[in-house]
Parts: structure tokens; sequence; C-alpha cells
């Protein structure tokens, strides 16, 4: 079963596109990695699936409806963590899984229950009550992931992930991550770090100058790159000299 | 850049042009009609008082005081910016001539507002004190002249002490200031006495300042706190973009949250509730508006006029926190949210109408010895109303 599929998307921020006809898909329970060098147009692909960009040609569905169908059918569909961290100054943790349960429409208990065990799992139990500004850069991020997993939707949208946080707190977000999929969530994840990404991820998009320049299981692109046995980081620096070679022909 | 003259005037530029941007935000808004208001209403009650004023009113001690503590706060104005204390660091030997003009402009920015305040005395002074023009006129200068040992004074004791303890500073030089002025008014040229002891503490500093290399430091943080206030000022007359609020808890008004049950639909209830309450710009904005509104209210007994005050302010508290409140500058999250996309504009709307229940409340109490208070609620909430749902 499908949950989101981009069907020949193009857009960006001016006028000039960044993501040319872009087409890909997410099955229900796959865990799929988006790689690409700066600038492939990672960000302004996953800014056009959580709708903050509106494609300029092409569709985008997520459980069957684009934004425009259903805004609120799509929205519940996902929960997205940005790549830096987007926090509330003025409300406290307890307040950021609060206002996320109420806007997704959880239940108090179902806050609770949920709430206490992601509150373990990131061992953040003990600044219920804090600010943001009391925040390091990993225990902000914690809170997006939090607020993320609470939600329990059925596409995560997960930006660069592991940037900041603490090695226990990548097992974490590991964790969580295999747990959702075996209950059948599907996840769209950018990464740079290639090594967790091979070795977690189920299909690999690689975007290159805003297409999708090969995607499928790693044996899929192996045979794309002609690089038998390669790894995914072998494979992303062939990528590289592509490019650069085409920018000195 | 070899030239600190060179630097200090590009510096001057963008900085006076960085002013000029804001105060004509600040100068063309509505506050700017109110102060209008209120400064006419004070000079009309000024000099009505002024004609019953009693002859021993000690006016020299309540001037003296005002003013000496005014020069003190001298905070030097130095221009300095963060990059500097890595690549100023060779040229240590031309900073001198740099804060000399720092200090230059610390002076002039700063020289006006005792100097007015002064000006606007000589009423008072000639009613209750047998002082000559001559000798009221020569009190002003004699102001500047102490603010200029004050910003001088100021500057050597944060360079020598790196800001450490300025408190004692500002009160060593309090207190010279308002006995300066005092003796000057009293005793005539006796006041110079005092001028010298603070150009002797300022030359004692001055000698210590000799081979201590310049406090970065403290400079940059005392620019930043400074830009900082200033832009927060300027924050409440437009959208300064690069400004980030401070937060407080404020625990004892939680109360107000109670009433915010956990549901879909109070979603942006919630969020905008806590906004309004815990970040210091918005909620002291609403403060502030509310204190002046009720003092005016409390003194004015033309109701006519109140009427309009208050109106005027009203109309500013909601006007402006509804643009705070709904300006969409950055990324949020409850842009996400699957909730229908007028609810933060109703949230909005309701603060706002509960606030101005609030300010009326204040402001009528404020108000009850006066003719007529009761038409001031209709006005402040009519008004309120009216501003809601008239702006977009």
């Amino acid at each position: 079963m499908t949950i989101l599929q981009l069907q020949n998307v193009t857009g960006g921020y001016t006028k000039k596109p960044v993501i040319k006809d872009l087409s890909f898909e997410i099955k229900k329970g796959e865990l799929v990695g988006l790689i690409g060098l700066n600038g492939a147009g990672k960000s302004t692909t996953i800014k056009h699936i959580i709708g903050t960009l509106l494609p300029r040609s092409g569709e985008i569905r997520l459980n069957g409806v684009t934004l425009k169908e259903n805004l609120d059918k799509y929205r519940s569909s996902f929960s997205y963590i940005p790549e830096t961290p987007v926090l509330y100054e003025e409300l406290t943790l307890k307040e950021h899984l609060q206002l996320t349960a109420m806007a997704y429409g959880i239940d108090e208990k179902t806050l609770n229950e949920r709430s206490e065990s992601l509150l373990k799992e990131f061992r953040m139990e003990k600044r219920l009550n804090w600010f943001p500004s009391h925040f390091s850069k990993g225990m902000r991020q914690k809170v997006m992931i939090m607020c993320a997993f609470l939600v329990n939707p059925s596409l995560y949208i997960i930006d660069e992930p592991f940037v900041g946080l603490d090695p226990l707190g990548i097992q974490s977000l590991l964790d969580q991550m295999d747990e959702k999929k075996r209950t059948g969530a599907s996840i769209l994840m950018s990464t740079h770090i290639l090594s967790t990404a091979e070795k977690h991820c189920d299909r690999i998009i690689l975007l290159h100058e805003g297409r999708v320049r090969a995607q499928g299981t790693m044996d899929d692109l192996r045979k794309a790159f002609g690089m038998q046995s390669a790894t995914l980081d072998d494979l992303y620096i062939a990528m590289t000299k592509e490019q650069d070679n085409e920018q000195h022909a | 850049m070899n030239n600190m003259h060179n630097v200090w005037a590009k510096r001057f530029e963008h900085y006076i042009g960085e002013v000029m941007k804001y105060m004509r935000f600040v100068f063309t808004g509505h506050i700017a009609i109110v102060l209008v208001f209120i400064a006419g209403a004070g000079g009309y009650q000024y000099s009505e008082w002024l004609k019953v004023v009693p002859t021993d009113f000690p006016a020299e001690w309540i001037i003296a005081i005002m003013i000496g503590a005014l020069l003190a706060f001298s905070r030097p104005v130095t221009l300095i910016k963060e990059p500097d204390q890595v690549y100023l660091l060779p040229l240590e030997s031309q900073m001198p001539g740099y804060f000399k003009k720092a200090m230059n402009w610390t002076f002039w920015s700063q020289v006006l507002v005792p100097v007015v305040l002064c000006i606007i005395a000589i009423p008072l002074l000639k009613a209750v004190t047998e002082l000559s023009a001559a000798e009221i006129w020569m009190n002003v200068l004699f102001i500047a002249i102490l603010k200029w040992f004050n910003v001088r004074g100021e500057f050597y004791y944060r360079y020598v002490n790196r800001g450490q303890s300025i408190g004692l500073d500002r009160v060593v030089r309090i207190v010279i200031s308002i006995l300066a002025i005092q003796m000057m008014l009293t005793n005539g040229l006796i006041g110079i006495v005092f001028l010298i002891m603070l150009g002797f503490y300022n030359f004692t500093l001055q000698k210590r300042m000799q081979n201590n290399p310049v406090p970065y430091e403290h400079f940059i943080r005392l620019e930043q706190n400074r830009m900082m206030s200033f832009y927060r000022f300027a924050n409440y007359f437009t959208d300064v973009p690069h400004l980030k609020g401070s937060v407080k808890r404020r625990a004892w008004l939680d109360i107000a949250y109670k009433a915010i049950s956990f549901k879909k639909e109070n979603t942006q209830a919630f969020l905008i509730y806590r906004t309004f309450i815990r970040t210091d710009d918005h909620f002291y904005l609403w403060v502030r508006l509310t204190a002046i509104s009720a003092i005016i209210a409390m003194f004015i007994t033309l109701p006519f006029v109140t009427w309009i005050v208050v109106g005027a302010l009203a109309f500013a508290t909601t006007l402006q926190l509804k643009y705070a409140l709904m300006s969409a500058g950055d990324f949020r999250m409850d842009m996400l949210y699957p909730i229908p996309k007028d609810t933060r504009k109703q949230a909005v709307a309701k603060l706002l109408r509960q606030l101005s229940i609030v300010q009326a409340i204040i402001v009528t109490l404020c108000a009850v010895m006066q003719p007529q208070f009761y038409i001031i609620p209709v006005v402040i909430i009519g008004v309120s109303e009216l501003t809601i749902r008239m702006s977009k």
C-alpha cells in the first residue's frame, strides 16, 4: 500500500526550480533514505511534502489525498522533525507535548501513556518543566523527536536527525524508528550519515541536482552505478565525481 | 582600516542610519500622538501649579536630585563590535583616538535630556528662588559641564574595572553631582568645588587606565545590551526582524490558562495565552499602555479628554498586540498542525477581548473619583472590539 506518492513534482523558492520532475513513492512500513549532496534538493523536497512549499507542477499524495483536497487528513497523516529544532521559547517541555497532543486530537490519557515512555526513552523525565532556553542543541532535538513520535502518524518525515544527538540519543531514535516501522508506519529520512542510512534504510533515493539519480535497495543502486559490493559511501563519492566531471566538461 | 578616525566615522554613519530607520516609525506611530497629549496635559498642569507653588518649596533639592541622578547614568556609546576583539587587537595603541570620538558622541547624545529638564525647571526656579536669569543660564551650562565629567568618569571606571561594580562608581558620581547642582543653585560658584572633586576622581581613574588593555568583552556586552534595548523599544512601533524577546514563566498567572480545556479546538488558544503572558515584549507592552491609560484617567478632570486618550490607548494596545501575535515570520510547528487556518486569528481575538475587559476594569477603577467615569469601560471595550474587527 502506498503512503506517500510524488508524481513529476517540480518546484522551488523562486522561479528557478530546485527540484525537477521528481517522482518516487513510499510504501507502508518502509524506511526510505533521502541522500544527496548539499544543495541537491533534499530540504526543498521535504518542504514540498510537508506543504510549506507548493509544487509548481506535479502532485503529492499522502494517504491518497493532496493537501488541497483534504488539508485535515493530509496534515494528520505525517509528523515532521526539522533539521534545526523549532521550539516555542515560551513553552515548557511538558507544554510542547500537550500542545502537540491537542493539535492532533490525542486525548489526555493517551498523551500521558505515550509521553511517559518517550520521556524515559530519551531520558528527559526530569526536565518536564524546563524552558527551551535551558536545553542544549541535542535536548532541543529530543523535544522535536518526542513530539513527532507522540502523534503516531502513518508517515514520519525526518530531516538530518542525527546531528547534535549523543550516541545514546541516536540509538533511542533508531529504536523508535524500528518500532514504528514494525507497527506499519513509514519513514522518510534525509541524512548525510551514510553508514547509518545503509544499515537501516529499506530503500534509498539518491538526489542529484534536483532529480532522482537512482533509487532502490542497496543492490539496485550498486547495479545502477555498475559497482559491485560498493558501500553507500562509495556510491555517494562516485556521484560526486560524476558531478565534477560534468562541471569540468 | 589603519585610520581609527575612519573606522569611527564609518560605524557612526551606519549606527545613525540604523537609529533613524527605526525612529521614523516611533515618531509616526500612534504612541507619538499620545505622548504629545501627555506632554500638553503635563505642561498645562505644571503652569497651573506654578501659580500656586509655595515659596518654601524645596525646588533646589528636587532639581538637584533629579538631574544629578540622571547625569550619573552616562553609559558610554562605543560602537565596539564583537569581531573587534580579534581584528583591532594589533591597533591597541590607536584606540585612545577612537574612544575620544566615542566619548564625544556619548556626551552629545546624552546631554540633551538633563539640559532640557533644567530648562523646564527655569520657571519653577524663577518662582521660588531669587536667582537672576544669568545665574540660571549659568546653571544650565554648569550642568552640561558636569555631564561631560560624568561621561568621562563612567568610561574610565568601566575601562579600568571592566564594568565590575559599576553601581559603586555611580553612587559616587550621583552624590557629587547632586551636591554640585544643589550648591550651584543655593551658594553660587561653590558648586565648582564639587566639579573639581569629580575631576580629581576622573584623573585617578585615568591614571590607572594607562597600562590596561581595552576591555573588549565588557564593551561588546554593553553595546549589545544597548542595541537590544533600542530594538526592543523600536519593536513597539514596528517589526524589528532580528529581535528575540526574552521569556519569563510568571507562574502567578498560570490561573489564566485554567479556562482553556484540553481539546483540539483550543490548540491555538493554549499557545497564544502562554505566548502573551510569558513573552516580555507582549506582556509589558500591555502593562505599560494600561498603566498610562490608568494614570491619565486618574488625573484628567475633563471627561471628554479622558475618553479620547483612553480610547486611543485601547486602540494602540489592541492593534499592536494583534500585529505582534499574528505576525507570520519564521516557521513555527503550529503551521503544520491539522487544525483550521483561522483558529489562530480567533484565539488572538478572544485573548484581545479579554485583555480589553481587564484594561477597562483597571482604568475605570482608577477613575472612580472623576465625573462620568462609567463611560470609560464602554469606550475601551468598544474601541478594542472595533479594532479587532476592522484591522486586517
